[in-house]
């Protein structure tokens, strides 16, 4: 099944290098990718196509879990990077 | 200042006494700075007993460990004692030197991509790419490994940054703060509890990286419900409770094991359904609704989907769910379990039980002594065998499972904690992976106790090519070991060598009142194995035992 991940993450070179490396290690592969820096805050915005037999909630909270992930949603679905989110 | 000098403030800003660490070419002007600084460095004699002795430090206290090295093999050096923080979730921070920044992406000697082999292995990683971002970077390291679910954090630093000139500024710590919990969810917790005709807790290492172990015991004391642990949860469930069913999992208890199978509610606390705890998966706690208490999000539901979870701080959660559910038959269920399942010391021949050894030294320890142990049969022996007054008194390598973990742990406890009895537990195969880090205990006279159990074999290896591999013992032959009283000696450390049961109480009894430190050498039957054992695959309702 295909899914369609956005997020936004602060602007570190190596943040595309985390965010795949995620992807991949918890059972997904990419189908396609962009990344778009912000002109503000420093962030960049990264939409995922990702395919996978796996649940996509996990994958979504792994990702949550970074801790230059700002804000992460399933499109389609509502936001869920709470403040708990942020403290793990 | 200094940038290397501004690392070493920051260090004490966090309240870091003691760092253990290896100097090289990269790291020069941070151990420069260190000449001047009342920051104590313990140096280590490979960059892995570094990164494990701030694992050791760090899980013994509940305060970050750090750990330092040089760029290139400095650097991947640490990276197994970081893979071994991170899964087991160990505030660790980890600064390592790095070439200049003109020379990354050279090529240049000893210059290797530290923050790109870090990415896997750390829950944060940083490369330091100005001196005005130098202190805020590490104080975001110190935040990040300590805050919700901890965990290792790499802060690489080139040596421009080091040499550069930076003012220091004043930091105040920030306060630890939590989501309050959602009170229905609280509620509805209760209520499933407080219904539950078999419930049972599976502790995990949750609440002691919590610090949450008297709010545990307030629990159990209220609701008087049967509870489990696992490897990394031992010495939280207090010893003298009387439906303490023990350690379960691949080489747990019977009456643990048994229980999870038989359970209603499963009230998971700050544990994750590790395949070593569960055995197969879906026979796992089969009849059983779950909750699922935790601060990682990402736990629940990966692996056992939750009837209810609850995200945030122990402190909060665990008071709240005090319920009084009517269990008598189930509790008297467990007090007859525990007693049909008591592990038994009664071995009839001369030479030495293991676990019978590891009982009796248990008992001869001081109260609050810590034990780190290695990895292999031993670690499980230790596991089942030993008892501990809490989780920060029992060091496992649990989720990486690292052999060479033992010895530069129990260092890490030792610097901790210099007035407690640390042992180490160690493998005639774990020892010789961090040797060397004997001359780190002789180098400042750690009074560490280190016992050897040596069947010249690599034990849990050996056990499984008996039982899965036809008995076909590939590379798992270890008689060619070298003789390990003259090495201790080698380092300046007393030792005996025991080999028959009758001289078990007296060697303990040597090891336990020696001033220094003390190697107690054991040898033991390469046929021992650990029982009893859940096989690959199986239910935990499956396991075997040894004959």
């Amino acid at each position: 099944m295909t899914h369609t991940i956005n997020l936004k993450a602060h602007n570190r070179p190596e943040v595309m290098e985390r965010v795949l490396r995620v992807v991949r290690h918890r059972g997904f592969a990419l189908q396609q990718m962009s990344m778009q820096q912000c002109d503000i805050n420093q962030e960049v915005n990264i939409t995922l196509n990702v395919t996978g037999e796996r649940c996509i909630n996990n994958l979504e909270l792994q990702l949550s879990k970074l801790y230059d992930v700002s804000h992460i949603e399933l499109e389609a679905a509502t936001a869920i990077k709470s403040a708990v989110a942020m403290n793990a | 200042m200094t940038g290397a000098q501004l690392v070493l403030k920051v260090l004490q800003q966090h309240g870091v006494q003691h760092i253990f660490g290896y100097p090289g070419g990269a790291i020069m002007p941070i151990y420069d700075a260190l000449y001047d600084s009342d920051v104590k460095h313990f140096l280590s004699r490979h960059e892995q007993g570094a990164a494990f002795a701030a694992v050791g430090y760090a899980r013994t206290t509940g305060k970050v460990g750090v750990c330092m090295a040089t760029s290139g093999p400095g650097a991947t050096n640490l990276v197994t004692g970081l893979a071994d923080a991170m899964m087991d979730s160990v505030p660790v921070v980890a600064i390592t030197g790095q070439v200049f920044s003109s020379l990354i992406g050279t090529d240049a000697f000893q210059e290797m991509d530290v923050l790109g082999m870090s990415l896997s292995i750390t829950k944060q990683s940083f490369l330091v790419q100005s001196l005005d971002e130098l202190a805020d970077i590490l104080h975001q390291a110190f935040e990040v490994a300590q805050s919700g679910r901890p965990g290792p954090v790499l802060v690489d630093i080139p040596k421009d940054i080091q040499i550069g000139a930076v003012d220091f500024e004043p930091y105040a710590l920030p306060e630890k703060t939590f989501e309050p919990v959602a009170d229905c969810d609280i509620a509805k917790a209760r209520d499933l509890i407080g219904a539950a005709k078999k419930p049972l807790f599976y502790v995990g290492g949750g609440v002691g990286l919590a610090d949450a172990i008297d709010e545990l015991q307030d629990l159990l004391d209220a609701t008087q419900i049967p509870a489990i642990s696992t490897l990394k949860a031992l010495g939280t469930v207090p010893s003298d409770y009387p439906y303490n069913l023990g350690f379960v999992g691949m080489h747990g208890n019977q009456a643990a094991n048994h229980a999870v199978q038989e359970c209603d509610l499963l009230i998971c606390t700050g544990a994750r359904f590790d395949d070593r705890v569960t055995g197969k998966l879906d026979t796992f706690a089969p009849h059983a609704k779950v909750i699922h208490l935790d601060i990682d999000p990402a736990e629940i539901d990966k692996l056992r989907k939750a009837d209810i979870s609850i995200l945030g701080d122990f402190k909060q959660i665990l008071p709240a769910l005090k319920a009084t559910p009517e269990i008598s038959a189930w509790q008297q269920d467990a007090i007859e379990s525990i007693a049909k399942y008591a592990w038994r010391y009664d071995y009839p021949n001369e030479d030495i039980y293991a676990p019978a050894l590891l009982n009796k030294l248990s008992k001869a320890l001081p109260y609050d002594h810590v034990v780190s142990c290695d990895v292999g049969q031993h670690q499980m022996w230790v596991a089942q065998h030993m008892q501990f007054t809490s989780p920060r008194n029992h060091l496992s390598s649990g989720g990486a499972g690292t052999m060479g973990f033992g010895l530069p742990a129990a260092i890490g406890v030792q610097v901790a904690r210099p007035d407690t009895t640390s042992v180490v537990v160690s493998g005639d195969g774990s020892f010789m992976m961090n040797v060397q880090e004997l001359g780190t205990i002789k180098r400042f006279n750690l009074p560490v106790k280190i016992v050897l159990l040596d069947n010249q074999r690599l034990g849990m290896v050996k056990q499984w090519q008996e039982l899965f591999f036809e008995e076909r013992y590939s590379e798992t032959n270890l008689s060619d070991n070298p003789d390990f009283l003259t090495l201790a000696k080698a380092f300046d450390i007393p030792s005996v060598s025991i080999s028959k049961a009758d001289e078990v109480d007296a060697a303990i009894e040597q090891l336990v009142n020696s001033e220094g430190a003390f190697l107690l050498h054991v040898q033991i039957d390469d046929k021992a194995n650990v029982w009893p054992l859940v096989p690959p695959g199986k239910a935990n309702h499956d396991m075997i035992e040894g004959a």
